[in-house]
């Protein structure tokens, strides 16, 4: 079953009213948001674009949730690069529907049964507990959706060649899952796949965590797909796009590659950086991100930092919105008289 | 070690050069500095620098080396000198330096590696000048580029009778764990809060080129140096009873001022705006928000006491209301700096610097002096600060 399946027109349709709804289950039952929103003047919206939008760094500067404290089930945290931290509160019912939606999403490449699975990481990410907050939540999340893992890279962070191998002996000759960093996966799947000869042409490869690094070397999304592809037999490929702000909703790449997918219950939108009007497909600008799964906290329509654009609507592998993602908005620095001599002794 | 001026070797050896207050070799090579400042090319280029050449002119060396003279003691140089300049306010390293410079005393700058434009402009007039200065210029000053080595900092620290620590307070105390001699001192310039206050009656009085002229003055101090300089004003206080519709002319004659200027607020800084203008409603100390372009960000306060004392973006103007400028008398702190106004009587200034005697504000000074560099300056008499007092009988 799939969570792609709604056009545009009738997707917005029912996101709106149920985003609305939203807007009130939050605004009488998160005090800050209220008054974000009394302050700002907000009164109501017609279109999804006109939804008031929190900024998501936000959640790493004030403490944001509509549940009782006594309801707090699980707070996850994301780490920044600034070292500040997003904090996002979950209920009972708010845990089980993001990872039943994650789950939903993931199926609609996966198949409804769990596959072997490759981790794209070491296990030792697990025991760093610095590290751990990011990309071990991360890998541990996704590692629910699959059996039998093996980790691609040993303790020591090495490519762990005979772990692949006797992987691919047991599971390769039937569909299996591959997770990991899209860098990860260049540097250390990729390459030890192509030199070693393996077979990953059964693989079903998800993957996350932006292009930068790779952009660096110059392999670009486009390189990355017909690399794997034609090098080691890996066709088919989904790069996703999620924060932890909003747990459960990923963008995910359709099976053509080339763009992300909102499913049925998120859409995003991009704005104009200088009006903050919502620009039409083909216009780069700042990304939203919007999603009916935040009930706990306000994190329903969410200001990215991150730079999008809309390549199409309903005219794709599967209908709405068709996007990418570009890069990040650079921090704002202040010119001011601080920051003489930081990180002395 | 990058020498950026002055003659290079080991920066803490012992020297036999000898200045004096007021040396005329040091005012002869300032005013010559101070000319090459103000030729057009540059000061269009960067008016701060224009500002920096006017603060230099001989008239206003002779005033300063005036002012360091006294009749009760003799005033020699402090000694030696190092200067920690902040990294993005790119003159203040050479008001200091040069007060210093003109106190007779050796000095030593460290500037700071994410220094911009300006300060390479500064350090390359500065190198000009120096071609046919006298040599114990370049033997006695000197601006050196060094990362964050410890040992140099140490040295420097152990060597001189006065450091001079711009940049806040995370610079202050990071510069602070390095031990000072037994004689030497600090002279400090840690985070600062500046505040603008709009007289409401003034302001009504006041005809349209008056309002023009103080909006001018008040856009200048507030969007040089993107509002985050220490005497930046940041939330304006609106003086006078009933004061509607006085903000919203205010920040319409700005907005004004800002095209006109064609001052840009590039999208990274409108969201650090958001961010911050939200999250001061969020926590009930902004009760209303306005956005009228990424230039231009309006908070209406809850009260005096909700004003911020943090950054909060370049272009961001928090409104609060009283009745007189005494009632913002309990508000202030020693964090306080620079108190610009537009629109009061003179006795009212001085009642209000009265008033608060001593527990915050150094400086109070009308809308368009905020920026203006002073030798008395956070509080400090510099050139007294600068050099060192002998006293005799006979």
């Amino acid at each position: 079953m799939s969570v792609f399946t709604l056009p545009q027109a009738a997707k917005e349709q029912l996101l709106l009213k149920e985003l609305v709804t939203l807007v009130d289950h939050h605004r009488a039952n998160c005090a800050p948001y209220a008054r974000i929103l009394s302050a700002s003047g907000f009164v109501a919206a017609q279109s999804i674009a006109e939804l008031p939008w929190l900024p998501v760094r936000l959640f790493k500067n004030l403490e944001l949730k509509s549940i009782p404290d006594d309801e707090v089930f699980k707070v996850l945290t994301s780490s920044g690069t600034t070292g500040e931290v997003s904090r996002i509160y979950l209920d009972k019912a708010a845990a089980a529907t993001q990872t039943r939606q994650l789950g939903a999403t993931l199926q609609t490449v996966l198949g409804p049964k769990r596959l072997p699975m490759i981790l794209v990481d070491t296990k030792s990410l697990l025991k760093d507990r610095r590290s751990f907050s990011a990309r071990g939540a991360g890998v541990l999340g996704m590692a629910t959706f699959g059996r039998d893992h093996v980790w691609a890279l040993d303790e020591s962070g090495a490519p762990d060649l005979a772990a692949l191998q006797d992987f691919l002996a047991k599971h390769g000759g039937d569909p299996f899952l591959i997770f990991g960093f899209t860098y990860l996966v260049w540097l250390h799947l990729y390459e030890v796949a192509k030199e070693n000869g393996l077979d990953l042409s059964n693989g079903i490869l998800i993957h996350s965590g932006g292009w930068k690094k790779l952009v660096d070397q110059a392999v670009s999304p486009e390189e990355f797909r017909r690399r794997l592809a034609a090098d080691v037999g890996l066709t088919k490929s989904h790069n996703f796009y999620g924060m932890v702000e909003q747990i459960g909703t990923i963008f995910l790449e359709g099976p053509s590659g080339g763009s992300l997918y909102c499913p049925d219950f998120a859409d995003v939108v991009v704005r104009d950086p200088l009006t903050w009007a919502e620009l039409p497909p083909g216009q780069p600008g700042l990304l939203e991100v919007v999603s009916t799964l935040p009930t706990s906290y306000p994190g329903h329509v969410l200001l990215t930092e991150d730079l999008g654009v809309v390549h199409g609507v309903d005219d794709g592998d599967w209908p709405g919105k068709r996007f990418s993602v570009l890069g990040r908005l650079p921090r704002a620095e202040a010119r001011g008289c601080s920051d003489t001599y930081q990180g002395a002794a | 070690m990058r020498f950026r001026f002055g003659a290079p070797g080991e920066l803490t050896a012992p020297s036999d050069e000898r200045l004096a207050v007021g040396d005329p070799r040091v005012v002869d090579f300032l005013s010559r500095f101070a000319r090459k400042l103000l030729a057009p090319a540059v000061a269009r280029r960067h008016p701060e620098l224009g500002s920096l050449g006017y603060f230099l002119r001989p008239a206003e060396l002779s005033r300063a080396v005036e002012r360091m003279r006294r009749e009760d003691a003799y005033v020699f140089p402090r000694g030696n000198v190092f200067h920690v300049p902040p990294a993005n306010v790119d003159t203040i390293f050479v008001y200091s330096w040069a007060l210093s410079a003109l106190a007779g005393n050796h000095n030593v700058v460290r500037v700071s590696e994410r220094s911009a434009t300006a300060a390479d402009t500064v350090l390359a007039a500065l190198n000009e000048t120096l071609a046919d200065a006298d040599p114990v210029i370049g033997r006695t000053q000197r601006m050196v580029t060094y990362g964050r080595d410890d040992a140099v900092t140490g040295a420097l620290s152990a060597w001189c009778d006065l450091r001079v620590i711009w940049g806040g307070d995370a610079a202050v105390s990071a510069i602070r764990k390095f031990p000072l001699r037994p004689s030497g001192r600090d002279l400090t310039f840690p985070d600062r809060t500046s505040w603008a206050a709009l007289s409401v009656p003034g302001w009504r009085a006041a005809d349209p080129a008056a309002r023009k002229a103080a909006v001018t003055g008040f856009a200048n101090d507030a969007y040089w140096f993107d509002q985050a300089a220490c005497s930046s004003p940041r939330t304006v206080f609106l003086v006078g009873a009933d004061p509607d519709g006085v903000a919203g002319e205010f920040l319409e004659a700005l907005a004004e001022v800002v095209e006109h200027r064609g001052w840009l607020v590039d999208a990274s800084m409108a969201v650090e705006k958001r961010v911050n203008a939200y999250q001061l409603a969020a926590t009930g100390a902004a009760t209303a928000l306005l956005f009228p372009a990424n230039e231009i960000t309006a908070l209406t306060l809850a009260g005096v006491e909700s004003a911020p004392r943090r950054w909060i973006g370049a272009g961001a103007f928090p409104f609060a209301s009283v009745a007189s400028l005494l009632e913002l008398v309990p508000a202030m702190n020693r964090q306080d700096q620079t108190f610009s106004h537009f629109g009061f009587a003179p006795e009212q200034v001085r009642a209000f610097a009265e008033a608060l005697g001593g527990r915050g504000v150094d400086r109070i000074v009308p809308f368009g002096q905020a920026l203006t560099f002073s030798s008395i300056w956070d509080g400090y008499d510099l050139p007294s600060e600068f050099t060192r007092l002998t006293t005799v009988q006979t």
